[in-house]
């Protein structure tokens, strides 16, 4: 069976809504970060003690998705799983358009984003993972197997080193080298649902077969992904709570506040565990609608995930004096709060605006629409 | 055996030599000298000296200096106010009774300085008598130096301000870091910082710099020969900014 690729010729009135529904979020984030350019981001919520905010926690969940979305095109060229050939090109075309997401919201986060054009390129700092990391992001794109096994281990080492940015903090709850490993396999647990839900939703969006078995497959493969996840989550905590010095830390993070409130139910109750049980229950495993809803669970809880890699660590004091009580200070000392403001949450919705919008674009002006997705071995 | 064979043999031996040598030098360096890592510092090396015991209850005045000096952000927000050198009160148990004192705070000038290792564009770095400075100019405002900063000594300008009581020198626009630079301008033309001077004029000299590298200045006399401590030594990072009595 050979799978010719195709775009969309003809833009439905829901393709054309959409693209003004987004270029609205665009303009809205656009505006929004050229009012925070001008005036400070004091606008934001974020602090000197919180210098981090929502556009990092969603610069980390896009490139997360990148490289959990390349995973799927990975399926086909670096493992030969040849049913997953259609799936290839909007894989790559996804993780791409994610990874500008994810330096978009890099961007618009700096103080200086004049200044993002040239001064990293020319002063590179070699010892920093800022600049080690990006320098990742470069390039990476697939033609044939040798290359989409680069590609693969390079999506690897790009969120390995985005989670090292995390990891190799000096705040204690930053600390872990088991980081940069959690982070990939989170990434690819959202990556895999998150294609799942684009996969079935373009498809029947543009009334194009699809085997239902590749989908209860990935399913599975989804909840590989999530097994990993929570094994690294348990070993993660477990280790912080045992280890004396660092219990409080890990208290504060596990019943700490809103955070608290995110990694329980968000992650690992509706992220991971529900999820986990609609796709390993029989039942519902193989049921695509289910399927549907745990993909949808896992993209959200991952989301919750990125929140409470990036946030408790700040919240949570660090002991410049050891074996004393700060009890008046000119600062936010102790532990402190962070709420995203409204030009921030504009900036993450503009951001979200403009991938939408790229992706809409692709799929007219590329070919990257299968004309259909079939499962080569026999039906069960 | 053909030549090609052999000379491919010949070559990738050699290489895999060169490498075990070098990996052993590596590993049984002490410490980072065989990664080619920073010479010893000779020269200049300030470092500066808090005697606690002299400081005064309440009194601002080496804060005051320090912010009309350098032109430092104040907006009356605890969140986003910008302190180069910051007292606090701190609250301590010693042998079943509290204790209660006043602590001045600023940046560590450390020897190794995280701040700088993580600067994606080196605008944060140390200079070669040791003081850690920003490049105003090149700042990209990424944050990642207020991440890494242990004793949470940087600031970031959340907006522009327009107070600018020393005409001398630059405000800092919205969008950058910083921190306290241990007036740099001043020591290059031969003064004491403008919180050394300001404590000493006033009475107490809480406050002192001096080259950590001759053994005849006061501040490395007292750093040898006194009981002082410097904050988190644990980390390695090797901060000059030493306390008697914390």
């Amino acid at each position: 069976m050979e799978v010719t690729f195709g775009r969309i010729e003809q833009p439905s009135a829901r393709y054309r809504l959409a693209m003004i529904v987004f270029a609205a979020m665009a303009l809205a984030g656009l505006s929004a970060t050229l009012v925070a350019a001008k005036e400070g981001l004091a606008l934001t919520g974020m602090t000197n003690r919180v210098p981090w905010g929502l556009q990092i926690v969603m610069a980390v969940y896009y490139i997360g998705l990148s490289a959990g979305s390349l995973v799927i095109s990975g399926l086909y060229g670096v493992f030969g799983k040849s049913d997953y050939k259609p799936f290839a090109r909007i894989a790559v075309y996804v993780a791409m358009v994610f990874l500008i997401a994810g330096l978009l919201s890099i961007l618009t986060d700096q103080g200086r984003m004049d200044r993002v054009f040239v001064e990293p390129f020319v002063y590179f700092n070699l010892r920093s993972m800022f600049s080690i990391n990006p320098s990742l992001y470069l390039e990476r794109r697939r033609t044939t197997k040798v290359v989409a096994t680069l590609a693969f281990g390079w999506a690897f080492c790009v969120h390995s080193g985005t989670g090292a940015i995390f990891g190799f903090g000096s705040r204690v709850l930053y600390e872990s080298p088991l980081l940069p490993a959690s982070f990939v396999a989170a990434a690819m647990a959202s990556g895999c649902a998150f294609m799942i839900l684009l996969i079935v939703g373009l498809f029947r969006a543009t009334r194009r077969p699809l085997d239902a078995d590749l989908v209860v497959w990935l399913g599975r493969f989804l909840a590989v992904c999530i097994l990993v996840v929570v094994y690294f989550l348990f070993m993660e905590n477990a280790y912080r709570v045992y280890v004396v010095e660092l219990r409080s830390a890990a208290m504060f993070y596990l019943f700490g506040g809103f955070h608290s409130v995110l990694f329980w139910f968000g992650l690992v109750l509706v992220g991971l565990l529900v999820p986990m049980f609609l796709l390993f229950w029989r039942r519902t495993g193989r049921d695509l609608r289910w399927i549907l809803v745990a993909s949808a669970l896992v993209v959200f809880g991952v989301l919750c995930e990125r929140y409470v890699i990036v946030l408790p660590g700040l919240l949570h004091p660090q002991e410049i004096l050891p074996g004393m009580e700060i009890v008046k200070s000119p600062v936010e000392e102790g532990v402190v709060a962070y709420g995203g403001s409204i030009v921030e949450v504009l900036q993450a919705l503009g951001v979200f605006g403009v991938v939408a919008l790229l992706f809409l674009f692709g799929l007219r002006t590329f070919k990257l629409l299968p004309s259909e997705a079939r499962s080569t071995r026999a039906a069960p | 055996m053909e030549r090609r064979e052999f000379l491919k043999a010949a070559a990738g031996t050699a290489a895999a030599a060169a490498c075990g040598v070098y990996a052993l030098r590596v590993l049984t360096a002490k410490g980072m000298e065989g990664l080619g890592g920073e010479e010893p510092p000779a020269g200049r090396r300030w470092g500066m000296l808090v005697d606690l015991a002299k400081c005064r209850e309440g009194c601002t005045v080496c804060l005051d200096a320090c912010r009309s000096e350098n032109n430092v952000a104040f907006f009356g927000d605890p969140r986003i106010d910008i302190h180069w050198i910051r007292k606090v009160a701190v609250r301590k148990q010693v042998g079943g009774r509290t204790e209660e004192k006043e602590v001045l705070l600023l940046c560590n000038h450390c020897d190794e300085p995280p701040c700088a290792q993580v600067c994606p564009v080196q605008a944060t770095y140390k200079r070669h008598d040791g003081i850690v400075i920003v490049d105003q100019h090149r700042c990209i405002g990424c944050r990642y130096c207020m991440i890494a900063c242990p004793y949470s000594a940087r600031y970031f300008n959340f907006r522009d301000h327009e107070d600018w009581p020393n005409r001398e020198h630059a405000r800092r626009s919205h969008g950058v870091a910083e921190s306290c630079n241990l007036c740099a301008h001043r020591l290059d033309r031969g003064r004491k910082p403008a919180c050394v001077e300001a404590c000493e004029a006033l009475g107490p000299a809480a406050l002192a710099v001096g080259d950590l590298n001759d053994p005849g200045d006061p501040v490395a006399k007292a750093v040898a020969t006194r009981s002082v401590k410097r904050l988190k030594e644990d980390l390695g990072t090797r901060p000059k900014v030493y306390y008697e009595g914390l």
